[in-house]
């Protein structure tokens, strides 16, 4: 914990900023029924109300509140987000070290099928597989984590690579040191700074395409994800043309560029910082 | 002294990034106004020169198959656009059925059977003449083979029993029994070049050039499946009445309005939110479409055996909120759906059937203590999942529990075509047809059959007076309304907004919702 608040006074300004967003956006996650009184599933207003003292974002078509919406947003957003970093870097690391370390037939295999991986489209096919499994959050995590995992499993195979070469590495293999030893003592505090970094980059990777696959349909229709609400403002017909794009859309965009661009201020710094 | 200097600069540059953010998300607003005004001056200019020689027409692409009568996509788009190249008998005008390939008719006394005269020099796009013969043709191929729309079979019974080619370019068609409706449905079967088709085996895979030639006043120029493009451009050595538009060309269109505002398509429909934006200029003239497309919710009956029980069928409908609906999903631009089917805006509509208000207490007592849930098959477009998103919410107050599965317009098409669902909402156009629409919607519901609405609509199939006939539509209507198999949701109005200056021949066919599906929009007429 003191470590981290250390690396955090270590920020710069913007770093620090971009903490505080995404404090203030994980506050929200966590107890969104505390910040608003208002349903996010049922309608608590006329329909598209713009933003007053009772419902300080407006309302939508149906009469929803979007502050409320906005806050059960942030769950499902950061579920996928850290979800998926969780799956994909953590996958990831570990079949690079596995990799990395044994290197022969199972590298040759592992390096393979990340080639494979990487030249299969990604957009396609999670559009394909959204629509094969159904839509649902679980689903999305499951196939955002599995075209993100290879990055992280290059980056650290490469580390390991060359810290297997280390001295002090060899002479614990001739003390008898195996690989769990190994990877516990020398291999994972060296290459957690390079998953740290990949993990953030992964979150803000898979907010962006949980939003981008609810925007295009393949989400659940009646979750309330930012990506959604997004969906069916600009699917109202000249939405442009009248006012309520004012609350309806630009809200639930600002949400996901800050939240973003948060998350990538955070991973420069660490990058900056640890690396 | 230097990091200091360095942080100052990072503050600086953080809050214009900032700036910068807000500013962009501002200037998206205002862009969009600004993108709107210069193309248009440019595009007026160049349509002033168009109207001297001669209009082109761009209307909201989309794929609808090809426009043969076999292979369009069984929806108003696709079909009305096959009807551009083929003509029928008859045709609808404003007020009813007009005369057209046919131009005038005699009936028999016994109502058995029918003389149709011809038009003279009728030619097909390949330069051959019509004949009698091809009007026989058809008939008898259409009954080998049906066609997606106009079929001309009502149920397992050919509607004509016998055409026999007389003289002087008529045609006698002999029928089986008396039908009320039989002038509409013999009126609208395409006309097919037996030259052409008596070679074709299988009309399904019948693609070539030959599969759209026909005899109406637009010949298939362009089509392009994966641009989602047509053109129609007209064809010269038409028997009929001149064309005014030269080309109409169908294109993609990301966002209609957008491309309506840019001058890229010249017809657009609105809802009630934009009413204020064209109705005061006079550069925009503004129509209100009769209500004659809605959603309905279909229940399938073989699926789930709970809805062979009208009080859950009536609690489902009362724990509707129609009025929410249109005034919400539809923004006020529709009429809440009538339990008996046919739309306030149609001829023969009962304002006297049953009627089905929100209303908790009796839904609840209709369904007693029975906590049922089910599955509601939609489409992906917006106003299909908010629809469905309401329902969800005010079933939920009666204890009735929806699972919402939303997919592609032809993935749903296809699920209720095949009975593969258990409740689905599903919107057409349609509604203002001819009443016998009733007998066609409530024979084919999946597991249900009421023996009473079975005979009423046979009644009325077969009674030539027409306040007779009304009578029993009306009876129906309550029949139906009571037993409510299905539920009508509600029928949309909305606009139609063109410039007139661009083209102003724009009608409604007396039955139909849309002013871009009917030949005789881009027609000259009396």
């Amino acid at each position: 914990m003191k470590k981290v608040s250390n690396l955090i006074k270590a920020f710069s300004f913007l770093g620090k900023a971009s903490v505080m967003v995404m404090m203030l956006f994980f506050i929200l996650a966590i107890i969104p029924s505390l910040l608003t009184s208002h349903s996010p599933y049922i309608p608590s207003g006329g329909a598209l109300t713009p933003p007053s003292t009772l419902h300080w974002m407006g309302t939508d078509d149906l009469g929803i509140d979007l502050w409320a919406q906005i806050c059960h947003g942030a769950r499902s957003s950061l579920i996928v987000g850290f979800g998926t970093a969780f799956l994909a870097a953590g996958g990831g690391s570990l079949i690079g070290i596995l990799g990395g370390y044994y290197g022969g037939k199972l590298d040759g295999c592992l390096m393979r099928s990340i080639d494979l991986m990487m030249v299969v489209p990604e957009l396609p096919t999670m559009i394909v597989l959204g629509a094969f499994f159904g839509p649902s959050k679980m689903n999305i995590i499951i196939v955002l984590s599995l075209f993100s995992w290879t990055r992280p499993a290059r980056i650290v195979r490469s580390k390991i690579l060359s810290i297997k070469e280390e001295k002090y590495v060899k002479v614990a293999e001739g003390y008898g040191g195996g690989f769990s030893y190994l990877a516990r003592r020398h291999f994972l505090p060296q290459v957690f700074p390079l998953i740290m970094v990949n993990f953030i980059k992964l979150i803000s990777r898979a907010i962006v395409a949980e939003a981008s696959l609810s925007f295009l349909g393949l989400g659940d229709p009646t979750s309330k994800s930012w990506g959604l609400i997004l969906n069916h403002a600009m699917s109202f017909r000249g939405i442009y043309f009248t006012d309520f794009w004012k609350w309806w859309i630009i809200f639930p965009l600002l949400c996901i560029v800050l939240m973003v661009l948060a998350i990538s201020l955070i991973s420069k710094e660490i990058e900056n910082l640890l690396c | 002294m230097y990091w200091i200097k360095n942080k100052k600069i990072k503050e600086v540059i953080g809050i214009v990034i900032i700036g910068m953010m807000l500013l962009s998300l501002v200037g998206c607003g205002t862009s969009t106004s600004d993108e709107e005004a210069q193309p248009s001056a440019v595009a007026s200019e160049g349509e002033v020169k168009q109207e001297e020689e001669a209009v082109v027409l761009r209307l909201e692409g989309g794929d609808w198959g090809y426009p043969s009568p076999y292979l369009h996509y069984s929806r108003g788009p696709g079909g009305y656009k096959m009807q551009l190249i083929f003509d029928s008998l008859l045709e609808s005008g404003e007020e009813g059925v007009i005369p057209w390939l046919a131009k005038e008719w005699e009936i028999a006394e016994d109502g058995l059977s029918y003389i149709f005269t011809l038009q003279q020099d009728v030619k097909w796009h390949d330069g051959q003449p019509l004949t009698p013969e091809d009007v026989k043709f058809s008939f008898e191929y259409f009954e080998k083979h049906p066609p997606v729309w106009n079929p001309v079979m009502v149920g397992n019974e050919p509607i004509v029993k016998e055409i026999e080619i007389l003289e002087d370019n008529r045609l006698k068609f002999i029928l089986g029994e008396k039908d009320a409706t039989i002038l509409e449905k013999i009126g609208t079967v395409r006309i097919i070049p037996e030259h052409i088709w008596s070679g074709v085996e299988d009309p399904d895979s019948f693609q070539d050039e030959g599969a759209v030639i026909g005899c109406g006043p637009y010949k298939l120029t362009d089509y392009n499946k994966e641009h989602e493009t047509y053109e129609f451009t007209a064809f010269e050595d038409y028997w009929g009445p001149k064309q005014r538009v030269e080309k109409i060309q169908f294109v993609p269109v990301s966002d209609e309005i957008m491309a309506f505002e840019n001058k890229e398509i010249d017809v657009i429909g609105i809802g009630s939110d934009l009413l204020d934006r064209y109705q005061n200029d006079p550069q925009f003239k503004v129509l209100e479409n009769p209500a004659f497309w809605g959603y309905r919710l279909s229940l399938n009956m073989e699926k789930n055996l709970l809805f062979k029980e009208k009080d859950i069928r009536q609690a489902i409908a009362y724990g509707i909120d129609q009025e929410e609906m249109v005034e919400k999903v539809a923004r006020g631009a529709a009429i809440a759906g009538s339990a008996g089917y046919l739309p306030k805006n149609h001829i023969w509509y009962n304002p006297t059937v049953k009627k089905y208000p929100f209303d908790e207490e009796k839904a609840k007592t209709l369904l007693g203590d029975k906590k049922l849930s089910f599955e509601l098959l939609t489409g992906d477009s917006n106003a299909e999942v908010r629809i469905a998103e309401l329902m969800k919410i005010s079933l939920e107050k009666i204890g009735v529990e929806i699972e919402i599965k939303s997919v592609d317009m032809k993935t749903r098409d296809n699920a209720v075509s095949t009975g593969n669902y258990e409740m689905a909402l599903i919107g057409h156009g349609g509604w203002g047809r001819d009443a016998d629409i009733l007998r066609t919607r409530y024979s084919d519901i999946p597991g249900y059959e009421n023996e009473q609405i079975n005979a009423l609509a046979e009644e009325q199939l077969r009674e030539m007076d027409i306040a007779k006939r009304k009578e029993l539509i009306s009876a129906l209507q309550e029949l139906i309304a009571e037993e409510i198999p299905m539920i009508p949701v509600y029928n949309t109005t909305g606009y139609t907004v063109y410039r007139p200056n661009t083209y102003d021949g724009w009608m409604y066919m007396f039955d139909h919702h849309s002013v871009s599906h009917g030949k005789l929009s881009y027609l000259e007429r009396e």
